[in-house]
């Protein structure tokens, strides 16, 4: 047993002491341990949350969201179509062999291009991007399997044209990152995309990728309807492929207006580039289409009455000393204001040109929008040309008469005309009818705006009898459509040759009408540019506005306005 | 004693529940996860099968077909009885 000293010290103060010290070597590591936490809480802690962060979790960028685009009737003209892209990193890999097996039948791809990738690769690369839902559903059935491990599914979108190349020139493009490049793609691109911000995800211990939910974002995106009916799209394109197909112009163009509202039905271009609309970014001098804007602006300001007569000074009028203009297609000593049309007279116009006087035509060719932009709002469009009247000299007022010396674009014109068809009234031209958002607000763009009344309604009658009858006896009768009054002109215009003045065998030839005449439903203008056979308004453009004028017709049920017929 | 045993089963028994609750839930949500894409799937499928119903049923084709299988031709515009003048 335990024996204690009679001279020793007490034993248990020493145990005592030893517990204490014991204690607070004890003590000690978790003091160092809460002190290193303070330290790496306060101090430290937003390096290491987000290394650590980085480590648990893949930051995946995924596309934006992106609104379709529509005609005015709803049918999809384009629209992002959610795929995915196959990836695979090679680390999670259990069976090489087997899996690019496995890819090579499912994705229809040469096993020699995935083993090639393979070896390219050091740990991640792209199979397919664009993976069909039905494809992607034999890829995602494999992933919870040895098979799959290693596979990454990434959602992505695709732009679908249903229509393939039909109205491209007003769509535009829009890149694989859902970026619209043209057209309208870029034009509404802010309305209609949304950023899916970087998506958070983790990766599972087999190498799956977990998203976190929490980070749904709400889809708001707009879809855009056009004024654009892809019906009557459908008829323009086709008429204005025959046309180039038979005339060869190096450009083409063909445009139908609803002159009651302003509205585009179709716009067609040829070459049809993405975005690129001629129908909006084209200037040309219009010619003798032009001359039905200066008769009405003679009529309209009362400088001349409709039963006037305009003598033509035997066919070789001197303008000036040294210009003098002719008129080879007729014999007559005088012509009457819708002979003038009919025959489509330099002379006869150019007089009326002179006689209104450069102030007054100037201002009525501004007032029906010559020389500005429509706002119709695409992107790149011209305003075309036209001077101040106060450097005109009496040549250039002449010609201006017969249309030279201005430039317009297809919108411009056409509005002007449509001005004449619905009773005098410029109307806004409209290209985007609405914006739809999802979620539920509508955007209406299309809403019928008077600009300006420009002619009485008096004149706007009397220049669609005198168009009337240009297509009934005049230059305008391959126009005719069996049971329908039809009002246009025809317009064959040299063009401005490199080396100075016009050149004889370049030519612009178009036809701008309306129908039917008497209430006026379609204005439709064509326009080829160089046609490299030798052609005219009257043989090669107004054949085309017949051909799209009748099936619009059809479709729309318009009642015809003749009697006998 | 007996009074710690009983604390301990229900202790147990409670873990146990609970473990049996959390396998449940997460077997549920990749249920849930599986309907999701299932559900992604079959929306983006359909998008497919709808715009081409939307070029099938475009004038293109519908002039096409009648023309070629049909032997239809296109009604001239004086052709057409209106019934009601809009």
């Amino acid at each position: 047993m335990f024996e204690r000293s009679a001279f020793s010290a007490p034993k248990v103060f020493n145990v005592k002491k030893r517990m204490r010290l014991m204690l607070m070597i004890m003590l000690l590591f978790p003091l160092c341990i809460a002190g290193r936490l303070f330290y790496l809480q306060l101090f430290r802690h937003e390096q290491y949350s987000s290394q650590a962060e980085r480590t648990i979790y893949n930051y995946l960028a995924e596309d934006r969201v992106r609104g379709g685009i529509y005609d005015v009737n709803g049918r999809s003209l384009a629209q992002s179509v959610r795929t995915h892209s196959c990836g695979i990193v090679k680390r999670y890999v259990k069976d090489k062999n087997a899996t690019i097996n496995f890819l090579a039948q499912t994705l229809g791809l040469p096993k020699a291009k995935i083993s090639e990738n393979w070896k390219k690769h050091k740990n991640f690369f792209f199979v397919a991007k664009k993976i069909k839902p039905d494809v992607y559903m034999e890829l995602a059935s494999v992933l919870r399997k040895p098979l799959g491990r290693g596979l990454e599914l990434t959602p992505e979108y695709e732009r679908i044209h249903p229509f393939g190349k039909s109205a491209i020139d007003i769509l535009g493009e829009a890149n694989s990152k859902n970026v619209g490049l043209s057209g309208i793609e870029q034009m509404y691109n802010e309305e209609m995309t949304q950023d899916i911000s970087k998506k958070r995800a983790k990766r599972s211990a087999r190498g799956d990728i977990i998203y976190d939910r929490r980070l749904k974002e709400k889809i708001n995106v707009a879809n855009v309807y056009l004024t654009i009916d892809q019906t009557a799209q459908y008829y323009t394109e086709r008429a204005l492929q025959k046309a180039v197909e038979l005339n060869h112009p190096e450009r083409a163009i063909a445009l139908v207006q609803d002159p009651n509202t302003g509205n585009i039905l179709a716009a067609a271009s040829y070459p049809a580039k993405d975005g690129q609309s001629l129908a909006f970014q084209f200037t040309y001098e219009p010619g003798s289409t032009f001359k039905s804007i200066v008769i009405a602006t003679a009529l309209d300001s009362g400088t001349l009455a409709p039963t006037d007569s305009i003598y033509m000074d035997g066919r070789n009028w001197e303008v000036a000393k040294g210009f003098v203009v002719r008129d080879k297609q007729h014999n007559k000593d005088y012509l009457t204001l819708p002979e003038i049309l009919q025959l489509s007279s330099n002379v006869g116009a150019g007089k009326v040109a002179v006689e209104i006087g450069a102030k007054t035509l100037f201002s009525y060719f501004k007032a029906f929008g010559f020389g500005s932009k429509t706002d119709i709002n695409f992107n790149g469009e011209s305003k075309g040309s036209l001077a101040p009247y106060n450097t005109w000299t009496k040549v250039d007022l002449a010609t201006k008469g017969y249309g030279y010396g201005v430039a317009v674009t297809p919108i411009q014109l056409i509005t002007a005309y449509s001005a004449i068809a619905n009773g005098g009234t410029l109307m806004q031209p409209h290209l985007v009818d609405r914006l739809e958002y999802t979620g539920g607000k509508v955007d209406k763009k299309a809403k019928p705006i008077k600009i300006r009344r420009v002619l009485s309604e008096q004149t706007a009658q009397t220049m669609r009898t005198f168009l009337q009858t240009v297509v009934e006896v005049g230059s305008g009768k391959r126009a005719q459509i069996k049971g329908f009054n039809v009002a246009g002109k025809t317009g064959t215009a040299e063009k401005l040759s490199k080396e100075g003045g016009y050149a004889k065998r370049n030519h612009v030839v178009s036809f701008c009408g309306m129908v039917p005449a008497t209430k006026p439903q379609f204005t439709i203008l064509v326009i080829l540019d160089n046609p490299s056979t030798y052609a005219f308004g009257s043989t090669a453009a107004a054949p085309v506005f017949k051909e799209i004028a009748e099936p619009l017709l059809v479709m729309k049920a318009v009642a015809p306005d003749q009697e006998d017929f | 004693m007996k009074k710690q045993l009983l604390i301990l089963l229900i202790f147990m028994v409670w873990a146990f529940i609970t473990t049996f609750i959390h396998i449940g839930v997460i077997r549920s949500g990749r249920v849930v996860s599986q309907l999701q894409r299932e559900v992604t799937i079959k929306e983006s499928r359909n998008q497919y099968e709808e715009l081409e119903i939307s070029r099938l049923s475009g004038p293109e084709v519908i002039t096409s077909y009648a023309a070629t299988k049909l032997g239809m031709v296109q009604a001239k515009p004086h052709e057409v009885f209106v019934l009601e003048d809009k």
